[in-house]
């Protein structure tokens, strides 16, 4: 330290402190808390986190999938059919579930109707709302009705 | 160490480069087809490159980093992984992908899909999908132990380049705290393999400036092209880099081509494929004219949503600590760090979206991205004010060594 100048001390001196300081704040308490949680309690929360409120939509997809084959158009039916309202996470849900299948939205991002989406489909899934005939019932479950054209 | 994370990295690219090469030639995937070529180029590689593994000096402050990390592992692979983005984006075409195994150019292409980001580059997905050919299907289990690994292979790094610069319990304790932005919190999604590419291209380009380590310009070059062919703002980081190489050593800037090519083939594709890009909706720079007056405000909005705000008011003062020559000698990372964060601000002004949702639901991440390189210079910066006897022309002793890499 000879020679050092009451600064360069002082500088050192603040240099430790926030060295010290930004090491300290990369500890993240929560990873912390993770490591002694009860793991299960936490696997089935997560599990469900994307679909809270949404519950039983999951199985109702894996079903419907399960009932049609790859490259098959299916359409929509929720009952909030407003983009904003529901049908946006019902919609790319449904197309992440159905992977392979086409998955057509009935409504666009501006909540205008795609009849033509609807004419267009080989099957209409329907969660939670009834849908007229003429269509045939393929499976009634977990909450919805596949219908085929 | 740091050849086991490089190691990791460049598979991951082999691994995208040969899935996408078979997607354009029209050959399915399977695990022969893809994992053979990816063999080959893996073992020329390691022949031409010949990786050594040297032993670190190891501290108890690693092993807190371990701690870290373990626990960070628990929580990304505590369950399928659940963020939004991950099944609605990157999750979602990789399954899409899987299902006819090769990329669903219908699916990118459809009007209805745009949600999915189409435009975006496909090196996790291409990932997520030799996984699944590997585990005989589609699973979403376990994708999060990628994250994992992804920031497991910037820590090795950031430990092992700042081994070569400092003592064993600085380099220890620098890593600890890049432990601050390489565990992403945002699982399954492409942050954490920008943050890794884009930390260690960064880190690797500031040591070719530093030392003349033209073995590093390489690594540097082709780590920020794998960057750019994960995420869009690592496209962006090209043309910040070549800036921020210009201004800091021009001769440079011409060595830096392997990122540029290793970009090209995903942006000539989409291109041909006309994938639809959020912001050329409509006139971006209209939009940008438009907000310009009300950059306070939007000023305000990123401070409101800013990250670990906490350890960036510590780099601001870390910055301010250090002496000026320090600060000229890192103006390689400052100016990366300060353009891209530039390009994210005009970004947001010219976002086709409402700017409150846009920062609020992507600065958290954006401000992660290039956070780890900055956060390892500032450190070390005032880990030199600490021990200024330390010069930084001992560390061409170090430079001259064989790195392991």
């Amino acid at each position: 330290m000879h020679g050092d100048t009451t600064d360069t001390v002082m500088r050192r001196r603040i240099a430790f402190v926030v060295f010290v300081v930004i090491a300290l704040l990369a500890i993240d308490p929560s990873l912390f808390r993770i490591a002694l949680a009860n793991r299960a309690a936490m696997h089935a929360a997560m599990t469900h986190y994307p679909d809270r409120g949404w519950d039983a939509y999951p199985a109702f997809l894996e079903q419907v999938r399960a009932r049609t084959k790859p490259g098959e158009s299916v359409a929509l039916v929720i009952p909030a059919m407003r983009w904003d309202g529901g049908y946006s996470y019902a919609y790319y849900r449904a197309s992440y579930f159905l992977a392979g299948r086409e998955v057509l939205p009935l409504v666009d991002r501006d909540d205008v109707p795609q009849p033509g989406n609807f004419a267009r489909a080989k099957y209409v899934a329907a969660w939670r709302r009834d849908v007229q005939p003429p269509m045939r019932v393929v499976w009634s479950g977990d909450g919805g009705t596949l219908l085929e054209r | 160490m740091a050849a086991l994370g490089l190691g990791f990295l460049y598979a991951t690219g082999i691994i995208y480069f040969v899935e996408f090469a078979l997607a354009v030639a029209g050959i399915r995937w399977n695990v022969w087809n893809v994992t053979l070529p990816a063999l080959v180029m893996a073992i020329a590689a390691i022949v031409i490159g010949k990786p050594r593994f040297t032993r670190l000096r190891f501290t108890l402050v690693d092993i807190l980093t371990c701690v870290s990390v373990a626990t960070y592992a628990l929580y990304a692979t505590i369950a399928r992984v659940w963020e939004w983005d991950f099944w609605a984006i990157w999750g979602l075409k990789a399954r899409v992908f899987s299902e006819i195994h090769t990329i669903d150019w219908r699916f990118l292409e459809s009007r209805w899909n745009d949600f999915a980001h189409p435009d975006y580059p496909l090196l996790l997905p291409l990932n997520y999908d030799y996984a699944a050919l590997i585990g005989g299907g589609w699973s979403d289990r376990w994708l999060g132990a990628f994250t994992v690994a992804f920031a497991v292979a910037l820590l090795l790094f950031v430990r092992e380049l700042a081994a070569r610069e400092t003592t064993p319990l600085i380099a220890s304790t620098i890593t600890f705290a890049a432990t601050a932005f390489a565990l992403s919190g945002f699982i399954g999604l492409a942050e954490a393999p920008l943050i890794a590419f884009a930390g260690a291209g960064i880190l690797f380009l500031r040591r070719a400036i530093l030392f003349d380590d033209m073995r590093a310009m390489r690594h540097g070059a082709v780590l920020a092209g794998l960057a750019a062919c994960t995420k869009n703002e690592g496209i962006a980081l090209l043309v910040t880099i070549t800036i921020a190489l210009a201004l800091s050593k021009r001769h440079l800037v011409w060595r830096f081509w392997p990122a540029f090519a290793l970009a090209l083939p995903w942006i000539v594709i989409r291109m041909l494929h006309r994938l639809p890009t959020d912001l050329a909706r409509g006139s971006f720079a209209t939009r940008v004219l438009h907000r310009a007056p009300h950059l306070g405000a939007a000023s305000m909005l990123l401070l409101r949503n800013l990250n670990a705000p906490g350890v960036w008011a510590a780099l601001l003062a870390g910055l301010l600590v250090a002496p000026h020559a320090l600060r000229v000698r890192e103006r390689f990372v400052l100016l990366v760090f300060v353009l891209q964060v530039a390009i994210y601000v005009v970004t947001y002004l010219g976002t086709p979206f409402n700017i409150e949702w846009q920062i609020a639901t992507s600065w958290p991440r954006l401000t992660a991205q290039v956070a780890t390189p900055l956060l390892v210079v500032v450190m070390l910066m005032l880990a030199r004010t600490l021990a200024p006897e330390h010069r930084p022309e001992d560390d061409l002793a170090h430079a001259e060594a064989r790195p392991d890499y």
